[in-house]
C-alpha cells in the first residue's frame, strides 16, 4: 500500500518509489530507500502535508509525495 | 605547508576580505552540512561571535565569514555554507554549496571542509558527509547536538566512530565552545596528511550508501543505548508532544495566528520609540549641519538631500532588527518550519510553496529582506512567483502614507474607523496577493505546482541568545547596505530636481548643460520636478489630482514614506518642520484648502483620497526593491514588476475615482 494510506504511528517497510523520476531520486537521497522503516506521525490541520519519521528525522511530506512511497 | 599557501592565494581578491586574506595567507575552511545541523552555532563558537556577511564575486547569497579565535591556535578563515538537504535537484542556496564542494565555484575555494553532523540523525548526515568527502578535499567531522541525544535515550562515543571512519570525528558543544580547539587542530592535521577515509569510499547510489553508513555506525559501536533507559524506536517524544499541540487539528491555526499576530504587534510597538528617536536624531543632525557649515547650496544639499535620505533608510532599521530577531528566534526554536508546513496546502494551491510563507511575512515589514528570503525556495518558478507578489504585502513604508490619507479622509470621525480601515488594507493585501499569485501562476505555468516539499521538521530546542543576536545583527546590517545606497542616491536626486529649475524651457534640457546659467536654484513651484509634474498633469487628472500630488508620487519612488514630507514641501507647509504631528496637522489643513489652479475645485475629495490609497496599495514605488529584485532574478522581471504594479495601480485608482464620482461620491 501507499504510505499515504497507512495507519498513523505504525511502522512500515519501504518497498519502492513510484513517481516523477527527479523527485524520487531526491526522496531516495533524503533516505527513503527500499527496506527502510518509516511511520506517519500525524497530519497538519489541512490533512496535507503529513509528518513522517524516517531515520530519526521528522519530515513534512505532501500527500502526493506520500502516495509515491509504497510500503508493506 | 608551502603548497597550501598557494591554495589560499588562488582566491581572487575581489572583496576586501579576501584581499586581506591573501596577504595573511591563512587557510580557508568551509562548514558544510544539512540544514539545522547547527553550523551557524558552531560558526559562532569557533569565531567567538566575530563573523559577518561577506559578498563573494559570483555569489548572490551573502555567506557568513569570520576568523577563528586566537586561543584555538593558528587562525583560519571560516566560511559557513548554506545547508544542503540533497545534491539532487538543489535549490539556489543548495546549488551554491554543491558548487563549492565540487570545486566548481570560481571564487570560494576552501582548503578543507568541516562536515557538520547532527548526532541525533547520524545516518542521514553521514550519508551527506559522504558526498562532501568524495570531492577530494581534506575533511573533518564535527558532531553537534550531542545534548539532544539523552532525549532519544542514546549516547555517542566519537572516538569509536572516528576509528571506524578512519577520519577525525570531534564532538563539539557549540554552547560552551567545548571541542572547538580540538576540531581546528584536527583540520590543520588533516590538511597536512590527508588520509583515506571510509566516508569518501561511500557508494554514490543512495540506497547502497545508506546501507554502508548504517553498517559503519553499527561496526563502530559508537552509538549506544543509555543503560536502564528504554525508549521506543529512539524517537524524540518531547518534539512529538509539542507537534501534537502546535499542529493540532483545531488548535494548530489559532496558535499559528496568535504567534504571528504577536510578532507583528511587537514589530510595530517595540519599534516605535526607537524610530522616533532616530527621526529626532536625524533632524538634529540636519540642523547641526545647516548651522555649522557656511550657508550654501552644498550645505542645503548635504543636510536635506543626503542626510534626509540616510534618515529615510535608518528610520525603518528598528523594525527590521526586531523582525529578523523574532524570525531567527522562531527559526531556531523549530517552530518556523511548522508554520511553513501549516500553510503549505493553501499556498501550494496558489502555485507557491510552504517556504514562501517567511518571505511573504517579512514583506509586511520591508520587501528587501523578503526578496532575499526567497532563496530558500527550492524551485525557480515558486521563487519567482513569491518575488512577484512580495510588493503587494503592505510594507511599513506605506504606513505613514496610509495614516496621512486616512486622517484626511476620516476627519472628525472616531479613530477606530481609521484603525479598521488600516486593518482592512492589510487584510486586502494578503487576499489580493493570493489572487495575484493564483492568476499569474496560472498564466505563466500551465500545470499546478509540482515541486517537492519534503521539508525537515527540526527538533524543538531552546534558542541560544548569543548566536541569534549575532545573526540578527549581520542580517540587519546587510539590509542597511543593500537598501541604503539606492535610497540615498534617489533622495539626493529628488532634492536636486525639487530645488533647481531650468532657466530655459524644459525642452532644452540636456544631461550636461554647458553652463550653470541654465539651471538656477528655485523654489519648488518652478523646479524641474514641478515642470515634470505639470507635464504629467494630463495623466494625473483622471486620478483626480494635480501636479503637486504628482511631485509627491514621483518622490515616493525613493521610499514610499517620502510622499508625506514632499507633500509638505509642495503644499508649502511651514508649521512644525521638526515635529511630525504639527507637520501633519499643517499638511491636513493645506490639503483641505487645496484647489486646482485657476479654479475653486477641491483636490482632496473623498474619491481622490481613496484613489490615492488604491494607488499606493498596488504601485511598486521603491527603487531599492527594484534593485534587489533585479539582482535576485533579472532586470526583465524587475522592470516587468514596476510596469505591472504601477500600471495596475494607476488604472485601478483612476477607475475607483471615476467610479466613485459616477456613484455620487465627490
Amino acid at each position: 500500500m501507499k504510505l499515504l494510506e497507512t495507519t498513523h504511528n505504525e511502522w512500515y517497510v519501504i518497498e519502492r518509489l513510484e513517481g516523477p523520476d527527479e523527485d524520487c531520486r531526491r526522496l531516495l537521497d533524503l533516505g527513503f530507500t527500499p527496506g527502510e522503516e518509516v511511520t506517519v506521525v500525524q497530519a497538519v490541520p489541512f490533512g496535507d502535508p503529513m509528518i513522517v519519521l524516517l531515520r530519526g528525522t521528522r519530515l513534512a511530506l505532501r500527500r502526493r509525495e506520500a502516495s509515491w512511497i509504497w510500503v508493506h | 605547508m608551502g603548497s597550501l599557501k598557494t591554495h589560499a592565494g588562488d582566491i581572487p581578491s575581489s572583496s576586501p576580505e579576501s584581499s586581506s586574506r591573501s596577504a595573511n595567507s591563512c587557510l580557508t575552511v568551509c562548514l558544510v552540512g544539512m540544514p539545522n545541523a547547527g553550523k551557524t552555532t558552531l560558526m559562532n563558537a569557533l569565531t567567538g561571535g566575530g563573523f559577518q556577511t561577506a559578498n563573494y564575486p559570483g555569489v548572490t547569497v551573502s555567506l557568513l565569514k569570520g576568523k577563528s579565535k586566537q586561543e584555538f591556535g593558528e587562525v583560519v578563515d571560516l566560511v559557513d555554507l548554506p545547508g544542503v538537504h540533497s545534491a539532487v535537484s538543489p535549490s539556489p542556496e543548495e546549488e551554491l554549496s554543491c558548487k563549492v564542494l565540487e570545486g566548481r565555484h570560481p571564487s570560494v575555494k576552501p582548503d578543507a571542509f568541516v562536515l557538520v553532523v547532527d548526532a541525533t540523525q547520524l545516518e542521514r548526515h553521514l550519508k551527506f558527509a559522504g558526498y562532501a568527502a568524495r570531492q577530494g578535499k581534506p575533511v573533518v567531522v564535527a558532531v553537534t547536538m550531542n545534548d539532544l541525544l539523552p532525549r532519544l535515550g542514546l549516547e555517542l562515543d566519537s572516538a569509536k566512530l572516528a576509528a571506524r571512519l578512519k577520519l577525525p570525528v570531534v564532538a563539539v558543544d557549540a554552547r560552551s565552545g567545548e571541542g572547538a580547539k580540538e576540531l581546528l587542530q584536527s583540520v590543520r592535521e588533516q590538511i597536512e596528511v590527508s588520509s583515506d577515509n571510509e566516508l569518501a569510499l561511500l557508494p554514490s547510489d543512495p540506497a547502497e550508501a545508506y546501507k554502508k553508513v548504517r553498517q559503519l555506525i553499527e561496526e563502530s559501536n559508537a552509538l549506544r543505548q543509555t543503560p536502564g533507559d528504554k525508549k521506543t524506536r529512539f524517537t524524540d517524544s518531547f518534539t512529538t508532544k509539542v507537534d501534537s499541540i502546535v499542529l493540532h487539528k483545531f488548535l494548530g491555526f489559532p496558535i499559528f495566528f496568535l504567534i504571528f499576530a504577536l510578532l507583528f504587534a511587537s514589530i510595530f510597538w517595540f519599534a516605535t520609540p526607537f524610530m522616533d528617536a532616530i527621526d529626532l536624531g536625524f533632524s538634529y543632525l540636519q540642523k547641526f549641519i545647516s548651522a555649522s557649515l557656511p550657508e550654501s547650496i552644498i550645505t542645503d544639499f548635504l543636510a536635506e538631500g543626503v542626510v534626509g535620505g540616510v534618515g529615510a533608510v535608518a528610520v525603518f532599521f528598528p523594525q527590521i532588527v526586531i523582525l529578523f530577531f523574532l524570525m531567527t528566534l522562531l527559526e531556531d526554536s523549530g517552530y518556523l518550519a511548522r508554520g511553513a508546513a501549516l500553510v503549505d496546502k493553501p499556498l501550494s494551491l496558489l502555485g507557491l510553496h510552504g517556504r514562501s510563507f517567511v518571505p511573504m511575512l517579512s514583506g509586511f515589514a520591508c520587501a528587501i529582506p523578503a526578496v532575499l528570503a526567497t532563496r530558500a525556495i527550492p524551485t525557480k518558478r515558486e521563487r519567482l512567483l513569491t518575488i512577484w507578489i512580495i510588493p503587494l504585502m503592505s510594507c511599513s513604508a506605506r504606513l505613514p502614507v496610509y495614516s496621512l490619507l486616512l486622517a484626511a479622509l476620516l476627519v472628525d470621525e472616531p479613530s477606530w474607523k481609521a484603525g479598521s480601515a488600516l486593518a482592512a488594507i492589510y487584510l486586502a493585501s494578503i487576499i489580493i496577493g493570493s489572487i495575484t499569485a493564483g492568476v499569474v501562476g496560472k498564466l505563466l505555468y500551465k500545470k499546478r505546482s509540482l515541486s517537492l516539499l519534503a521539508m525537515e521538521m527540526p527538533a524543538y530546542r531552546i534558542p541560544q541568545t548569543k548566536p541569534i543576536l549575532k545573526i540578527t545583527w549581520t542580517r540587519s546590517s546587510s539590509y542597511l547596505k543593500k537598501a541604503g545606497l539606492p535610497i540615498v542616491v534617489v533622495s539626493s536626486l529628488l532634492w536636486l530636481i525639487t530645488n533647481f529649475g531650468f532657466a530655459l524651457p524644459a525642452s532644452e534640457q540636456t544631461s550636461n548643460p554647458p553652463s550653470s546659467s541654465f539651471i538656477v536654484k528655485s523654489d519648488i513651484d518652478s523646479s524641474v520636478a514641478a515642470q515634470i509634474g505639470r507635464k504629467m498633469e494630463v495623466v494625473l487628472r483622471p486620478m483626480g489630482v494635480d501636479w503637486r500630488v504628482g511631485v509627491g508620487l514621483l518622490s515616493a519612488f525613493a521610499a514610499r514614506e517620502v510622499f508625506v514630507s514632499s507633500m509638505a514641501i509642495v503644499f508649502h507647509v511651514t508649521a512644525g518642520e521638526d515635529d511630525e504631528e504639527a507637520q501633519q496637522v499643517g499638511l491636513l489643513e493645506q490639503m483641505k484648502k487645496a484647489t486646482f489652479a485657476n479654479s475653486s475645485e477641491k483636490i482632496f475629495t473623498p474619491s481622490t483620497m481613496v484613489g490615492l490609497i488604491v494607488f499606493f496599495f498596488f504601485s511598486l514605488q521603491c527603487v531599492s526593491t527594484v534593485a534587489v529584485v533585479a539582482r535576485e532574478s533579472s532586470w526583465r522581471v524587475a522592470t516587468a514588476q514596476v510596469v505591472f504594479y504601477t500600471g495596475v495601480g494607476y488604472l485601478l485608482s483612476t477607475l475607483v475615482v471615476q467610479g466613485l464620482r459616477l456613484a455620487g461620491v465627490n
